[in-house]
């Protein structure tokens, strides 16, 4: 029997609450109907006039009754820390560890353990956090997201931290984008629908399969981000793959798919148990999940294998990312694809 | 089925001041998924009926307040963040506003979220009748 718990984030319901189809307290309904326990939200997603309502007891309040009333727990606060508010500056220190201190605190009042920050948040703004962190019990966790990697030169920089303040109030949040065995399938799709040709498709495919084959090279630590994804994206062949593309005659479509094939990568599922230790929530992600409840890209059994076999006790959260490949042309079910995403984890769980 | 609606069809009209048509107006949505600060909104980009124009004629209105783009950049007050799924109006100044009949925007949003490398930019175009 395993202690894997499910949660849902409510990114998950964008498309329906865009369109007005579902508000805070129906993401929370349909969150509950999935059997999930935990839900993480994005304050400012749907909260209106960010932070303002967090403040006010009567917000508090109905929150409060909505998770005793659905039978949910908060799991994550997803934190954007808008350092670059002004186009004329970057925020200071200071400015940024109060606001990484605001998070911490909203987190707090709504009863969330955990914040999730950005992989462009400062090690120092970070660090600076800790004190207060600690003081309202409220931990840390940076997002492991593609192109980013645990085990990697990366992870490294924020292992060093950990190990020299001793800290126990930050960690990691793996986004499962970074376990895909191949592009999924909803922006191949996509790419068909707007023109991509088939030789294109599977020029791009089978580098991907190459690259996941071999092994990705891993991303280095660079503040710079924009300069580390690039370095990141030549060495892993992005340079040969788009010229073979262009040699086969790729269009707008194709271009774009071959682009977008490194928003997903594959780390070994080893690097969970290897992490264990700093890893204290994680984003399911995924982008579609058949009836059959095979999700198309991301390694599900294999992840919450590695999960089981770590001893893990957090929660998985569902995060639904398949929806930007559909809504230009088409709906998006979003409660359906978070349903079957939930089934098919209590099945990998082994509840 | 159809892609998601950006804009909002009944909105688009001629905006008169003091008996006279000073431009036109419509409401679209932001496409990106959290409410951001005005001041992360870098601009708003419009083709009318294949005419550019200025950015300086553009303003943006949100919770009943109007904000020329320049203006944009200091907005940070959270009463006037564009909330994720509510239309925010645009306004833009053309003596006489449009003609009855049709018309066609080719339209971008461009923001600029603090932890991506890159700005976001939207395409909005729509064909619409005034």
């Amino acid at each position: 029997m395993s202690d894997i718990k499910r949660s849902v984030s409510l990114y998950s319901y964008q498309d329906e609450y865009y369109l007005g189809k579902l508000d805070l307290e129906g993401c929370l309904r349909e969150t509950a109907a999935t059997g999930a326990t935990g839900v993480e939200l994005l304050a400012e997603q749907m909260i209106k006039q960010f932070p303002l309502p967090i403040e006010t007891e009567e917000f508090r309040n109905q929150w409060f009754d909505w998770m005793k009333k659905y039978n949910l727990t908060p799991s994550c606060y997803d934190a954007f820390l808008e350092n670059h508010i002004y186009d004329n500056r970057t925020l200071t220190l200071k400015e940024q560890v109060k606001m990484m201190e605001r998070d911490l605190r909203l987190a707090s009042l709504l009863g969330f353990p955990v914040i999730r920050t950005l992989v462009s948040t400062p090690m120092d703004v970070i660090e600076g956090s800790l004190e207060y962190a600690e003081k309202v019990g409220v931990k840390i966790g940076l997002e492991v997201h593609a192109p980013f990697s645990l085990n990697s030169g990366w992870a490294d920089g924020y292992m060093e931290m950990i190990n020299r303040t001793g800290t126990k109030f930050f960690g990691f949040i793996p986004d499962m984008g970074i376990f895909c065995k191949n592009i999924p399938d909803v922006v191949r799709d996509k790419a068909i629908r707007h023109g991509a040709k088939e030789e294109c498709i599977k020029i791009v495919d089978d580098a991907y399969a190459n690259r996941v084959a071999k092994g990705f090279t891993k991303i280095k630590y660079d503040l710079n981000l924009g300069k580390a994804n690039m370095e990141y994206r030549m060495a892993n062949g992005m340079a040969e793959m788009m010229d073979a593309v262009k040699a086969a005659g790729g269009g707008p479509a194709d271009l774009d798919y071959a682009g977008s094939s490194f928003t997903y990568s594959w780390s070994e599922p080893q690097d969970i148990i290897d992490n264990i230790d700093y890893i204290f929530h994680t984003h399911a992600k995924f982008y579609n999940v058949h009836e059959d409840l095979v999700e198309t890209a991301v390694a599900i059994p294999e992840v919450v294998e590695a999960f089981k076999k770590a001893g893990y006790t957090g929660f998985l959260s569902s995060e639904y990312e398949g929806g930007e490949h559909l809504r230009m042309d088409l709906d998006v079910d979003s409660i359906e694809q978070v349903r079957r995403h939930q089934a098919a984890l209590a099945k990998a769980i082994g509840e | 089925m159809a892609g998601r609606p950006i804009y909002n069809p009944a909105s688009f009209k001629n905006v008169s001041v003091d008996g006279n048509v000073i431009g036109f107006s419509f409401e679209f949505k932001a496409q990106y998924y959290r409410s951001f600060t005005l001041s992360i909104l870098r601009d708003i980009q419009l083709k009318v009926d294949g005419e550019d124009v200025k950015r300086e004629d553009i303003c943006i209105t949100v919770n009943g307040d109007t904000f020329t783009l320049e203006e944009c950049r200091t907005v940070v007050d959270p009463e006037y963040r564009w909330e994720f799924g509510e239309y925010a109006t645009v306004t833009v100044k053309k003596e006489g506003g449009l003609s009855k009949g049709e018309h066609t925007i080719e339209g971008k949003q461009i923001i600029a979220p603090s932890y991506m490398p890159f700005q976001i930019e939207a395409p909005c175009n729509i064909t619409f009748t005034i």
